[in-house]
């Protein structure tokens, strides 16, 4: 049981507590606490934007302000006082580091210790025949370094951080910001619209399949800051990308906002992957601090045929409100989430997908996994939603709970809206708890309580699990186990 | 909603002091609360599928007595009694209460209230908007009590005539309750002509332990009705309530069963068929409430609909905090007719305890052409190869309605909805 032991051995070694959880000393630069037309203005010059992009925070902002927080999300948490909050922290350092000799080195320790491989000669130095992954990392609010840049350059494919782009490929990013997310879209997103600090952009051109698998890291480290990144990814005719995100922040006795936006436009016969890895502080024992993870993620499947795959394994944050979804616009295009929630202590997470069919033809399929231990809330939320020009289409969906402790929850809140009577929907859901059959089973051949669940839950999540990129599926099978640990008994 | 209708609520509510005993307070309490919450809109969860814009802003006046008793329609079985309303009120020449009075008590309302005066806070006062009306304005009802371990065979009967009562609505509330280990059969029917009444009712039950309800509802109001009605339901140790909703008429119409599992080993099984004929809305809410271990409930629905009809359900299991070996499953299966039709799912779990097996399947699609093609190929020509399928889809929604007799005049009526809606723009 190599495996099972490795997965204990990490276990041991944290001793359950959270990895990520120090922080990094940097000189910080930040604009002064709050929210205010003048902040948005400061976030804007600092980036240097251009005046359209100014226009275009500044009236997000106005409808921000007319906007409400959505309150029908099964999650609770004090007030968020917006006005007690850094929108801008970035690592003091040059100008833009010209290569990665330039960043700050406390800032390559951070993300050795996160195990992010950021300089290109220790991938290369790795194993041989090792994937390579180019990597932006997003170091509180700005992007610190992208590697591999020239290679993706060669294939053609842009990826830097969005308020490069937003200098270098102004046109691109002017056409595609916010087409899929709009400013007014709800209340999160407005903000990061206003006050987006940094993020990441790609774009593969025609017919071009990425290389490597693209990564983003994102680190929350200075205190009392809100993290508002914003990614957009462009995959043109005939494209092909695979998308990795992870994150990370130390433990805090406060909890911190992290509204993020990410974007997703595939055109003709394009398709995206995106897998998410979201290790944020959860919070202690007792539920103090941890993120408030707000995100807005959606995909345009504008081109026929196109498709977008979302992979996500939530262990982190101690509020997540995250809902991927896809527009299926192009005929004939397909929409994938596959989703692992883990919630323990008094994490709470309302999490799930929207599958928006619009075209003839179009396929979606939804496979999530809840797991609720401590006392934590775990919610699956999703909708299905045929229009009625929409022949054709089908639908899969498969949400299932476990719960591993008798004071968490777990709720199922599905909405099926069909429009067209071709369309073919299906829906399943199932929520017990682990097996006494199963558990005894494992426990007679020699394995104990701690391992017999990490085994079981793991084949539970399986089907999710699968859709993950290696180097992601080994790292997220572990988190697994170290999200439940202490949770059994 | 306007102050202009809510001020008219309040004069037909003046209207009504004093008919039903000790009841008064409850009524301006509803309409006061009415005033601050108005009445649902498609923005709360509730009411998402179900637009009454209509009712939100008119103010329907009291119901009348038509100026010619309707037709009261014929039994679809053998009755133990039947009670008839007529624009809502009890009518007591038509009614017949058969022996049932030897063997339960069986009486309007306002003689149960006045009877017994501490009663009225059994009663339920509160709730979402259409439920303060109804508490506002509620004229009449029945109380059927059924005593510890009298087994009542064939069902009771409650008619629902309306007629001639164009914008005007009735507000009616029903007790039932069942002593331990009784059992009966209450039959809901509603019936209406043309006109654009708003039928708007509420069924209180409460079933001690050992006993069962079974609660049939067919409804079959008039093309222009809006249909409203509410179960509220509790369950003691060992006892039963089985629920068949057959929604097939009215413009707007909507069921709400709302059922609390109190006592360990308390079962429920709500079940529901709707046909949502042209340009109709029908919208079915369940929510059974496990506050107990060892307590179980399944659903069964099945909705078809045909040009612009829709169909809905929002079907909520919730689990309490240590309410372990809690069984609960629900099933929901929508059938479009047509290019225009619409169908929402909402099967929504809420669960607090962690032995426990929970289980949800919802489909949506339309009839199978393969089936179709094997009967049509047989010789069976396609509006009757339609109508079997329809049937055959619909059939498993039936079963629980603990009288063969009814199950089957409940069969016919499907069938003959059929007749005059096969998803015929499409043909």
């Amino acid at each position: 049981m190599a495996g099972t032991q490795e997965t204990h051995d990490q276990v041991a070694e944290i001793t359950g507590d959270y990895k990520y959880g120090f922080v990094t000393d940097v000189d910080m630069e930040m604009a002064p606490k709050g929210l205010s037309e003048d902040i948005v203005r400061f976030i804007s010059a600092k980036k240097e934007e251009p005046e359209w992009l100014l226009d275009w925070r500044l009236k997000a902002y106005r409808a921000w302000l007319k906007m409400e927080e959505p309150d029908w999300a099964k999650v609770n948490y004090p007030k968020i006082d917006y006005d007690d909050i850094y929108y801008y922290a970035a690592p003091k350092s040059q100008d833009k580091p010209k290569s990665l000799d330039e960043v700050d080195p406390e800032l390559l320790r951070t993300y050795e210790k996160l195990g992010i491989p950021l300089a290109e000669q220790e991938v290369l130095a790795g194993v041989e025949g090792a994937r390579k992954v180019a990597v932006d990392a997003v170091f509180d609010s700005v992007s610190v370094a992208t590697t591999f840049r020239e290679e993706l350059k060669k294939a053609g494919v842009i990826f830097m951080s969005i308020s490069e782009a937003v200098h270098e490929y102004p046109e691109l990013v002017q056409k595609y910001l916010g087409t899929v997310v709009p400013q007014r879209d709800n209340y999160f997103a407005a903000l990061n619209c206003a006050v987006f600090s940094d993020g990441t952009f790609v774009y593969i051109p025609k017919g071009v399949r990425c290389p490597m698998e693209l990564s983003t890291y994102f680190r929350i480290n200075a205190e009392n800051t809100g993290q508002f990144e914003r990614t957009l990814i462009v995959a043109d005719e005939g494209s092909y990308v695979s998308y990795l995100e992870g994150c990370t922040a130390p433990m805090r006795d406060e909890n911190q906002l992290h509204a993020a936006v990410v974007e997703l436009v595939a055109l003709d016969d394009a398709e995206i992957k995106y897998s998410t890895v979201q290790n944020w502080y959860p919070g202690d024992k007792d539920g103090k601090g941890g993120i408030y993870n707000f995100v807005t993620k959606r995909a345009l499947c504008k081109g026929k045929n196109s498709k977008v795959s979302w992979t996500q394994v939530e262990t982190g944050s101690a509020v997540t409100w995250k809902y991927p979804s896809c527009v299926l616009a192009g005929e004939n295009s397909v929409g994938e989430f596959y989703s692992v929630a883990v919630t323990n202590n008094l994490q709470q997470a309302d999490t799930g997908t929207k599958m928006i069919h619009m075209a003839p033809g179009t396929r979606s399929t939804i496979i999530s996994k809840g797991i609720s231990a401590g006392r934590s809330q775990n919610s699956y939320r999703g909708l299905v939603k045929v229009l009625s020009g929409a022949e054709n289409v089908r639908n899969y969906t498969q949400c299932d709970s476990l719960l591993v402790s008798s004071e968490s929850g777990a709720h199922t809140v599905p909405y099926i809206e069909v429009k067209n009577p071709t369309a073919q929907i299906e829906h399943e859901a199932t929520t017990s708890k682990i097996s006494e059959d199963q558990l005894f089973y494992c426990r007679a051949r020699g394995l104990d309580e701690e391992e017999a669940v990490a085994m079981i839950v793991n084949g539970f999540c399986k089907e999710v699990m699968q859709h993950l990129p290696m180097e992601f599926a080994v790292e997220a099978q572990k988190l697994l186990g170290i999200s439940l640990e202490g949770s059994v008994g | 909603m306007p102050d202009t209708v809510i001020d008219t609520y309040q004069e037909q509510m003046q209207e009504l002091q004093g008919s039903l005993p000790g009841w008064d307070g409850a009524r301006s309490n509803a309409l006061d609360r009415l005033r601050t919450i108005g009445l649902p809109t498609t923005r709360g969860e509730d009411w998402r599928y179900s637009d009454i814009k209509a009712i939100r802003n008119t103010a329907f006046g009291l119901m009348k007595t038509p100026a010619r008793n309707p037709q009261v329609p014929e039994a679809l079985c053998d009755v133990a009694a039947r009670l008839v309303f007529i624009n809502g009120r009890y009518h007591e020449g038509l009614s017949d209460l058969g022996d049932l009075w030897q063997a339960a008590s069986v009486r309007p309302l306002a003689n149960h209230l006045m009877a017994n005066a501490e009663r009225v806070s059994e009663m339920r006062q509160g709730g979402d908007g259409i439920n303060l009306l109804n508490t506002a304005l509620m004229r009449d009802g029945f109380v059927i009590s059924i005593p510890a371990g009298i087994e009542i065979d064939d069902p009771i009967e409650i008619v629902h005539l309306t007629s001639d009562a164009d914008s005007t609505s009735a507000h009616i509330r029903h007790l039932v309750e069942m002593g331990e280990g009784a059992s009966a059969t209450v039959l809901e029917r509603f019936v209406g002509d043309d006109t654009a009444y708003w039928s708007n009712s509420m069924l209180q039950a409460r079933i001690t332990e050992g006993a069962t309800l079974n609660h049939v509802r067919l409804q079959e109001e008039g093309a222009n009705a809006t249909h409203t009605a509410t179960a509220m339901v509790s369950v003691g140790a060992g006892g039963n309530y089985h629920a068949t909703n057959i929604s097939l008429g009215g413009s707007l119409a909507r069921f709400e069963a709302r059922v609390r599992l109190l006592v360990d080993e308390a079962n429920a099984t709500v079940d529901g068929v709707a046909l949502a004929g042209t340009g109709e809305s029908h919208d079915m809410l369940v929510h059974i409430d496990h506050r107990m271990p060892n307590t179980t409930s399944d659903q069964i629905f099945r909705t078809v609909a045909d040009a612009r009809g829709k169909s809905s359900f929002q079907g909520k299991v919730t689990v309490a905090t240590d309410a372990q070996h809690v069984n609960a499953d629900q099933s929901f299966k929508a059938l479009l007719l047509d290019r225009t039709a619409e169908a929402n799912a909402k099967p929504e779990l809420e669960i607090f305890a962690d032995d426990v097996k929970c289980s949800h399947g919802a489909t949506v699609g339309e009839l199978d052409e393969k089936a179709m093609f094997y009967l049509t190929s047989r010789g069976i020509d396609p509006t009757t190869a339609r109508q079997m399928l329809v049937e055959a889809f619909t059939d498993d929604a039936f079963d629980r309605t603990g009288n063969d007799t009814l199950a089957d005049g409940i069969r016919a009526r499907v069938a003959d909805w059929m007749l005059n809606h096969t998803g015929g723009s499409n043909d």
